[in-house]
C-alpha cells in the first residue's frame, strides 16, 4: 500500500486537530475534578459517543473485520448479544449507584460499598491491565503500519505516544473524551465507503450471501450445536458466557467505559450515556463485520479478472487480520485512503488515551491518595495525575517493546487478566442489589472466582490447539477457544456469586445507614415521568432492546 | 461544557470534505465507475457545514 501526498496531509490534519483541542482545554484544567472527571460537565450525547468510542480501539476495528471474515455474521453476537443488553442494564440500573454515590472511580465505589481491600484488589489489577492493554494496542498498530505502509515501527510508537501524552497531559479526561467523539465520526466517515463499494462489487447482500457459506449469513440458525457453526459455540454458552458474564462484566464494571458516563453533566445524562451509545453500537456490525464477510466472499468467489482479496499465510490459511486493510487498499483511491487510515490511527490513539485516562485516575485516587500520600492539596493530585499520565505512557511503550520481543508473554498476561475480569460482575450485582453482601464476601468471592477461572483453564483444553500455559490435567476438550473462554467465564461468575453470597451470610453486614445511595432498595429512585420520552432511560432502553431484537430476527 | 464540540467536528468534516472533493474533481479517480472522492467529499462537506450551523445556532 503506497500513500500519496494527500493521504499524508489528511493524517497530519487529524494530528493537528487533536493537539489543538488539548491546547484549547489546557487553561481549564484548574483542579483534579476538571482533569480526572471532566468537571462532570459532559452532555449526554458527547459522553455517549465517548462511551462507545473508548471501546473502539484499532484492534477492535481490525479484529472484528477479521472475525467477520472468519465467522461471518455470527460475530454480530459481540454487539447484539454481547453489548447492547449490558449497556441498557448499566444505564437503567447501575448508573444511579455509580453517579449517585459521587465516587470518582469504580474502585472507589467498591470502597464505599464494601471495604478498602476490595477497592485495593480492583484498583491494582485494573491499573496494571490498562497500561498493559495500552501497550499491546500500541504495538499492534505499529506493527500494522509497518506491514502496510513500510513505516518504521519505532517511529510509529514514539510519535503516537507523544501525541497521546501531550493531549491528555494538557486537557485530561475532557481532551480524551472530545477526541473519542472526533474518532467516532472519523470511523463512520472513513469506513462507510468501503462497505458500500464492497457490497456493490459483490452484487449487494444477495450476491454476497451467494459467495460465502450459508452459516456466514445467519446469526442464530446454526447455534443449536457447537459443531454446526464456525465459532464452535452453542447458544447457551453464547448467551450465558458472552451475553451475560463477559458482556455485563465489561460494560457494567470496567472503569474505562464507565468513566465516560460518570463525566456526564447530570444523573439523567449519565443514565442516558450508555443508552445513546447503544444506538450506533447496534449498527456497527454493518461497518466493521460486513467488510470482513465481503473480503471472504470476494476471496472464495472473486469477480472475473479480479484476484482473491485475502492474502494467505505460510500454512495456507487466510490472513483474516488483513481483511479491512485489503478492502481499503482495493477500493480506496488516494484521498479516501488517507481518510480510512486516519480513522484507523484515530481509533488506535483514542483506545490508548482511554486506557491512559482510566489509569491516571485509578492510580491517583485509588492507589496514590489512598495508600501513598493521603491528605495532600488538590494541586498536588492534579500534578500527580499529569505524572501518572507520563508514567502510564512510558509503561505502555515498554509493554509495546516487550510485546515485540515476547509475543507469548503478552498473550499470557491477557489470559491471566481475563481470570480477574470474569467474576467481577457477580460482585457488583450482589453488592448493588443485595444489602446483605459484605466486604469479606466480596473480596473472597472475587479471589474464589479468579481461582475458579484459572482452574477451569488448567483442567480443559481446545481440540487441536497449543495451550499458552502448561496443563495440570485435561478433563474436557472444547471445540474452540471461544467456547473455552465463554464457559470459563460462566464457571468463574458462578463461583464468585455463590462464594460471595455464602461468605456474606457468615459475616457482619454494614449498617443500612452506611449503604444509602449505594444499594438498590436503600437509594431514592429518580422519577423521569415528567421528561420527554427520549430523556427517560427506561423508555430509551426499551427502544434500544426492541431494535436489537429486530436485528437478531432479521439475520436469524 | 468547555467547548461546543460541534465546532471541531464541523471544522474537521468540512476540511476533509473539501480536500476530498477537490481531489475528486481534479484527479477523477474512478472506483467501480464512481468518482468516490468527489461524492464522498461533497457529502462530508455538507455534514460538516451542518454541524457548524447547529453550533452557531446554539451560540
Amino acid at each position: 500500500m503506497k500513500l500519496a501526498s494527500i493521504d499524508i496531509v489528511l493524517i497530519a490534519i487529524y494530528g493537528a486537530f487533536v493537539l489543538a483541542i488539548g491546547f484549547r482545554l489546557r487553561r481549564q484544567m484548574v483542579g483534579s475534578a476538571e482533569f480526572f472527571m471532566a468537571g462532570r460537565s459532559m452532555p449526554a450525547w458527547v459522553a455517549g459517543l465517548a462511551f462507545l468510542s473508548a471501546n473502539l480501539g484499532a484492534q477492535e476495528m481490525i479484529g472484528m473485520a477479521a472475525s467477520g471474515a472468519k465467522y461471518g455474521i455470527l460475530t454480530s453476537h459481540f454487539y447484539w448479544v454481547g453489548a447492547i443488553p449490558a449497556m441498557a442494564f448499566v444505564g437503567v440500573f447501575m448508573m444511579p449507584f455509580y453517579y449517585g454515590s459521587r465516587a470518582r472511580s469504580v474502585p472507589e465505589y467498591l470502597k464505599l460499598r464494601f471495604d478498602e481491600k476490595t477497592r485495593g484488589f480492583n484498583a491494582l489489577t485494573f491499573a496494571v491491565m490498562t497500561v498493559f492493554s495500552s501497550g499491546i494496542s500500541m504495538y499492534a498498530m505499529g506493527a500494522l503500519l509497518a506491514l502496510l505502509l513500510g513505516w518504521n515501527i519505532h517511529a510509529c510508537i514514539a510519535v503516537s505516544a507523544a501525541v497521546v501524552l501531550l493531549y491528555i497531559a494538557l486537557g485530561g479526561l475532557t481532551s480524551a473524551i472530545y477526541n473519542e467523539v472526533l474518532q467516532f465520526f472519523l470511523i463512520v466517515f472513513g469506513f462507510t465507503p468501503v462497505v458500500y463499494l464492497g457490497l456493490r462489487d459483490a452484487g449487494g447482500w444477495p450476491g454476497l450471501a451467494a459467495r460465502v457459506p450459508e452459516t456466514f449469513v445467519h446469526s442464530w440458525s446454526y447455534l443449536g450445536r457447537a459443531d454446526a457453526n464456525p465459532m464452535g459455540v452453542e447458544w447457551f454458552g453464547m448467551v450465558m458466557g458472552l451475553g451475560f458474564v463477559l458482556s455485563f462484566g465489561y460494560w457494567c464494571t470496567d472503569f474505562l467505559v464507565v468513566q465516560r458516563a460518570m463525566a456526564a453533566e447530570s444523573m439523567n445524562a449519565a443514565r442516558r450515556t450508555p443508552l445513546i451509545a447503544a444506538v450506533p453500537k447496534m449498527l456497527f456490525p454493518f461497518l466493521v463485520i460486513v467488510p470482513g464477510i465481503i473480503a471472504l466472499g470476494l476471496t472464495l468467489h472473486p469477480n472475473p479478472g479480479a484476484a482473491p482479496l485475502l492474502p494467505t499465510l505460510a500454512d495456507g490459511s487466510y490472513d483474516y487480520n488483513m481483511a479491512l486493510p485489503m478492502m481499503m487498499s482495493r477500493y480506496y483511491p488516494a484521498g479516501l485512503l488517507g481518510l480510512g487510515l486516519t480513522a484507523l490511527l484515530a481509533s488506535f490513539m483514542s483506545g490508548m488515551a482511554g486506557n491512559v485516562t482510566a489509569f491516571n485516575t485509578v492510580w491517583t485516587f485509588d492507589i496514590y491518595q489512598s495508600y501513598i500520600r493521603p491528605r495532600q492539596s488538590d494541586a498536588h493530585y492534579l500534578w500527580m495525575g499529569r505524572m501518572a499520565t507520563l508514567v502510564g505512557v512510558l509503561v505502555s511503550i515498554a509493554t509495546a517493546y516487550a510485546a515485540m520481543r515476547f509475543n507469548n508473554i503478552m498473550d499470557m498476561l491477557q489470559l491471566v487478566f481475563s481470570f480477574v475480569n470474569a467474576p467481577l460482575f457477580a460482585t457488583f450485582l450482589l453488592g448493588m442489589f443485595w444489602k446483605r453482601t459484605t466486604g469479606h464476601g466480596a473480596f473472597w468471592g472475587l479471589v474464589a472466582g479468579t481461582g475458579a477461572a484459572a482452574l477451569h483453564y488448567e483442567l480443559t483444553n481446545v481440540t487441536g490447539a497449543v495451550s499458552l500455559l502448561p496443563k495440570i490435567a485435561v478433563m474436557y476438550s472444547y471445540p474452540s477457544d471461544m467456547a473455552q473462554n465463554f464457559w470459563g467465564a460462566i464457571v468463574a461468575w458462578t463461583t464468585c456469586f455463590v462464594a460471595t453470597g455464602a461468605i456474606s451470610l457468615g459475616t457482619a453486614a454494614k449498617a443500612e445507614s452506611d449503604l444509602r445511595g449505594l444499594v438498590f432498595g436503600l437509594t431514592e429512585r429518580s422519577t423521569d415521568r415528567e421528561r420527554a420520552w427520549h430523556q427517560r432511560p427506561a423508555v430509551l432502553a426499551a427502544v434500544v432492546l426492541t431494535l436489537t431484537l429486530a436485528l437478531n430476527i432479521l439475520f436469524w | 461544557m468547555h467547548l461546543d464540540l460541534r465546532y471541531p467536528i464541523g471544522l474537521l468534516l468540512t476540511t476533509y470534505g473539501v480536500i476530498l472533493a477537490i481531489e475528486g474533481a481534479v484527479v477523477q479517480a474512478m472506483v467501480l465507475g464512481l468518482n468516490v472522492n468527489l461524492y464522498w467529499g461533497g457529502f462530508m462537506t455538507a455534514c460538516g457545514l451542518g454541524a457548524l450551523y447547529l453550533a452557531r445556532r446554539r451560540a
